[in-house]
């Protein structure tokens, strides 16, 4: 194990009594959550409790269950959607509501601010309950108690300030403040350091810790595993839906939890054939410094990305959500973003000023995250949808259709793909998850693309459609085309990639040829941690096989 | 191919039967020649301009301005004919031209600066009425010089002589055979199965009987007004452009979602433009039309006429959020409307109540089109 130990004991203050060894009764407790969704369990049996006084840390990859668990908690998913049962104080609830949970004193704090920009703090802090004289809001004591709360929590904050004049990390804590106001008993934070700065990350765990001196009990679920390790009393690591262990802070390690968060088995799930025949070919496409800001004049979100790919090469990306995966594709393809530096070559020639259109033309496919979103027209027939990029194909004196040939080309993809409807007339909308996605590739493959980018080409489906997924991975590589493969999934990114470059905040975390893939070295990478071994050369290297 | 049969399919021919039914109760004279000629001159105006708002609905967006715009460029011509002694040609041209720059204008405005279409055309609306009120001086200009009828007087007062009439349909006729037994050709290269041949030998007769009767039947009176010729071609146009062009495609396609569309290489902007330049050459069309039925250009030519063509489009099963329509529908739609419009004026009804059942009508479709989107 090549991690260094995390350098947390000396910031964690458990110096009240109240550790995890503590015999009281758990005032919040999971007994066997099960809950399924269409086509996917996203809980199974889980158990999860939490004592007053203490921070208990949930950590899992993306997908692994935690949202889920969260939203039961906090009574989004209401009782009677899941198996199982929520006791409170040692008894069963049934939370229809989130108001059922804020009433049994849960209060959730997500990323996305519930904080109304336009209103001041105190009336954040008060929505919705502001103190009353007769029918009119009494102003002076809405902001005379707000003044109050802000002062106890040690906010320099004046009550009458507007929201949006205050910076993120502020925000985070004045719904912290807000939530304990509501008598509050267990504080659920959900990334609350995502958008914080180092400072603001220790205001906050300097905030968790007074709360929790207080009696204050708290999940708390971030990807940082250092503040993890910092803050927490206990860890409880979820995977694929189930809860594998819990485990007392000192008696865990940063890679004993990753090992905990990915030990998975690696069958033949991930039938990788390598087409790849690497210092033959020119790189089709060649990326360079490439820094590209969300817009205009905003600071860089991407970071000095340079890359090579070869035809029947996949490349993967992974790292953590938000690293950057997805705009880096979405750039590369036109669609997202602006480029304060670097550039990108297909086939030797430049491509500077990238849209959707000229990207199709130029050989670019792309299969979004979002397949809803962006991929399909849902209230159109299947064959719509195949052919919607590649309509000029099909133009006679480029003005009208020759929809017999279109009808015929689609029919090819419909039955290529296997795409289980009654024929391409059938709404989209109306369609699977798998068959929906196999649309939005057969839509992409029909342009004819050279390189082929697939952002989570496997979310939300199920495994016999995921194996026709990397059947065509394969399938297009023999044909030489290059695959950048995005997945938050580290099996199937190890699994069909020849070779993976981890993102870490918008900047290369590591890369790695086939030999060096190992679950431990791509999370560390992905945390921004160099593991030792990582292959940073970006010279040709040899085949990986 | 797209839209799929809507629940509307029977319930459009049932509404404008029961309309013409209770029409004709009260008032017989509604369903005689003079009546309906004048009806279908009216239905004409109407299924042209809101031909062009399909289109724009299409794609989910909206024009406001249509109505003020058919008052100004019907306006324009008639000024430049009366005042300035233009042919009625060269005038119309020139106001043909004068409606593709605004509305291309506008459509920039809406893609360029990304300003919602509803407040642009709104914008639209009463600038548009106010150079037009500008340009006719308040006053009500006739679109000929003396007595001497001219074509831009003759749009809705000609009527084509009884066998040119036949003989045009006979043309279309022809031409439609010839085109479908090109695509079944078509279709057989490709290996691909077509509808029994009976079945589109039988189509086409039926089609053949009905637009020949329409011609005997309107030569009993006066002839095919060229009013509704205008209309055929319009129709035929759009649904050529709508169901047989990538531009038509790619119409429902931005409709039906944006982003998906943008991502999928379409260029959103230039489809979005293409669809307003098209508005426009409606709006001129209907212009000239409508102010040539009114014999002159008044004040209140065109006032909300963009209700009508609206309504026209989401009776005829046009989702105003885009993406699901068809040129059939709309037509029903338009005929609905001036069925509803005509029958009233007939029976002597007053603005007042006219003006509170085109409000109700088009509420009705509106909530009809919100229940029927949410499915």
């Amino acid at each position: 194990m090549s991690d260094q130990p995390s350098p947390t004991p000396d910031l964690t203050n458990r110096s009240l009594g109240l550790g995890p060894w503590s015999f009281e009764k758990p005032l919040l407790a999971a007994r066997g959550l099960t809950k399924k969704f269409p086509g996917v369990i996203a809980l199974r049996d889980v158990a999860f409790d939490l004592r007053a006084g203490e921070v208990h840390a949930l950590c899992g990859e993306n997908g692994a269950g935690k949202s889920t668990l969260i939203k039961l908690l906090s009574g989004i998913h209401p009782h009677g959607s899941y198996e199982g049962e929520l006791l409170v104080d040692g008894r069963a609830v049934a939370f229809q509501h989130i108001r059922d949970a804020e009433a049994a004193g849960i209060a959730v704090i997500t990323q996305e601010f519930a904080l109304v920009d336009e209103l001041s703090v105190a009336e954040n802090i008060f929505l919705g309950r502001a103190p009353r004289r007769g029918l009119r809001i009494d102003w002076l004591e809405m902001n005379r108690r707000a003044g109050e709360l802000l002062a106890d929590f040690g906010l320099a904050i004046a009550p009458e300030t507007p929201v949006r004049d205050l910076g993120i990390g502020q925000k985070q804590l004045v719904e912290i403040v807000r939530a304990m106001d509501k008598k509050t008993r267990v504080l659920v934070l959900d990334e609350p350091t995502a958008a914080l700065t180092g400072q603001e990350v220790a205001v906050l765990l300097d905030h968790l810790r007074r709360l929790r001196a207080q009696g204050t009990a708290c999940i708390y679920i971030s990807h940082k595993l250092d503040e993890v390790f910092a803050i927490s009393d206990r860890i409880t690591v979820l995977r694929d839906g189930a809860s594998i262990t819990t485990l007392a802070v000192r008696d865990a390690s940063v890679p004993l939890v990753i090992k905990h968060m990915v030990g998975r088995e690696l069958g033949d799930l991930f039938p990788r054939r390598s087409g790849f025949t690497p210092d033959s070919l020119e790189p089709i496409i060649s990326v360079r410094g490439l820094t590209v800001a969300p817009a205009k004049n905003s600071p860089p979100f991407l970071r000095e990305i340079s890359f090579e790919l070869r035809g029947g090469e996949v490349l993967g990306f992974g790292g953590l959500m938000g690293a950057g995966r997805s705009e880096l594709l979405l750039h590369l393809f036109g669609a997202w973003g602006h480029r304060a530096a670097g550039e990108v070559t297909l086939r030797g020639a430049a491509f500077s000023d990238p849209t959707p259109r000229a990207a199709i033309t130029r050989g670019l496919a792309l299969v979004t995250e979002d397949r809803k979103r962006y991929g399909l027209v849902l209230d159109q027939p299947i064959g719509f949808n195949l052919s919607l990029s590649s309509l000029p194909q099909f133009t006679r004196a480029s003005v009208s259709l020759d929809l017999p040939a279109e009808h015929v080309r689609n029919q090819t993809f419909f039955e290529s793909l296997r795409v289980k409807a009654p024929d391409q007339r059938a709404r989209v909308g109306g369609l699977s998850g798998g068959n929906q996605q196999k649309v939005v590739l057969g839509k992409s493959l029909m342009t004819g693309p050279t390189v082929v980018m697939l952002d989570e080409p496997t979310r939300g489906i199920d495994v016999g459609a995921k194996l026709e997924v990397y059947e065509l991975i394969n399938r297009l590589t023999a044909e030489g085309k290059a695959v950048i493969l995005v997945s938050s999934e580290l099996p199937e990114l190890m699994g069909m990639s020849d070779r993976i470059i981890m993102l870490h905040e918008g900047k290369i975390g590591g890369e790695f040829v086939r030999a060096d893939f190992s679950q431990e070295k791509l999370l560390a990478a992905a945390m921004g941690r160099r593991a030792a071994g990582a292959a940073k050369d970006q010279g040709p290297r040899t085949n990986t096989q | 191919m797209t839209s799929r049969p809507a629940p509307q399919l029977l319930a459009l021919p049932l509404a404008l039967l029961a309309i013409a039914v209770f029409f004709a109760v009260k008032e017989p004279a509604f369903l005689g020649p003079r009546n309906l000629t004048q009806l279908i001159v009216e239905f004409s105006i109407v299924g042209t301009l809101a031909l062009g708002m399909f289109m724009i609905l299409l794609t989910g967006q909206i024009d406001l301005s249509i109505g003020s715009g058919v008052g100004l460029i019907g306006g324009v011509a008639a000024v430049l004919v009366f005042q300035q002694g233009w042919s009625a040609p060269a005038a119309m041209g020139t106001a043909f031209i004068v409606a593709l720059i605004l509305w291309t204008a506008m459509g920039t405005l809406i893609v360029r600066q990304r300003i919602p279409s509803f407040i642009i055309t709104l914008g639209g609306l009463l600038i548009f009425k106010g150079l037009f009120w500008l340009v006719i001086q308040n006053s009500t200009i006739p679109v000929s010089r003396g007595d001497q009828e001219n074509l831009y007087s003759r749009l809705t007062t000609y009527y084509l002589p009884s066998s040119f009439g036949f003989a045009l349909v006979a043309i279309v006729l022809v031409a439609l055979g010839i085109l479908t037994w090109r695509s079944r050709a078509a279709r057989s290269a490709h290996q691909l199965a077509n509808p029994p041949a009976v079945r589109a030998v039988g189509q086409w007769l039926v089609m053949a009987a009905a637009t020949l009767g329409l011609v005997y039947f309107f030569n009993h009176f006066r002839g095919v007004p060229l009013s509704l010729v205008v209309l055929a071609a319009t129709a035929g146009a759009v649904y050529f452009l709508t169901q047989h062009t990538p531009f038509g495609r790619y119409l429902y396609a931005i409709g039906g979602n944006e982003e998906a569309a943008v991502l999928s290489g379409i260029a959103v902007n230039q489809v979005l433009v293409g669809a307003y330049v098209l508005m426009g050459v409606t709006v001129a069309l209907t212009g000239f039309m409508t102010t040539a039925y009114s014999g002159a250009s008044t004040t209140t030519v065109g006032d909300l006429m963009e209700l009508d063509a609206i309504a026209a489009c989401v009776i005829g099963g046009t989702a105003l959020k885009g993406g699901r329509g068809t040129v059939w529908g709309v037509i029903f739609g338009a005929l609905i409307i001036t069925a509803l419009l005509n029958g009233m004026t007939l029976l002597a009804v007053s603005p007042e109540i006219k003006f509170i059942a085109r409000g109700a009508v088009l509420t009705l479709a509106v909530w009809m089109d919100v229940k029927l989107g949410r499915r």
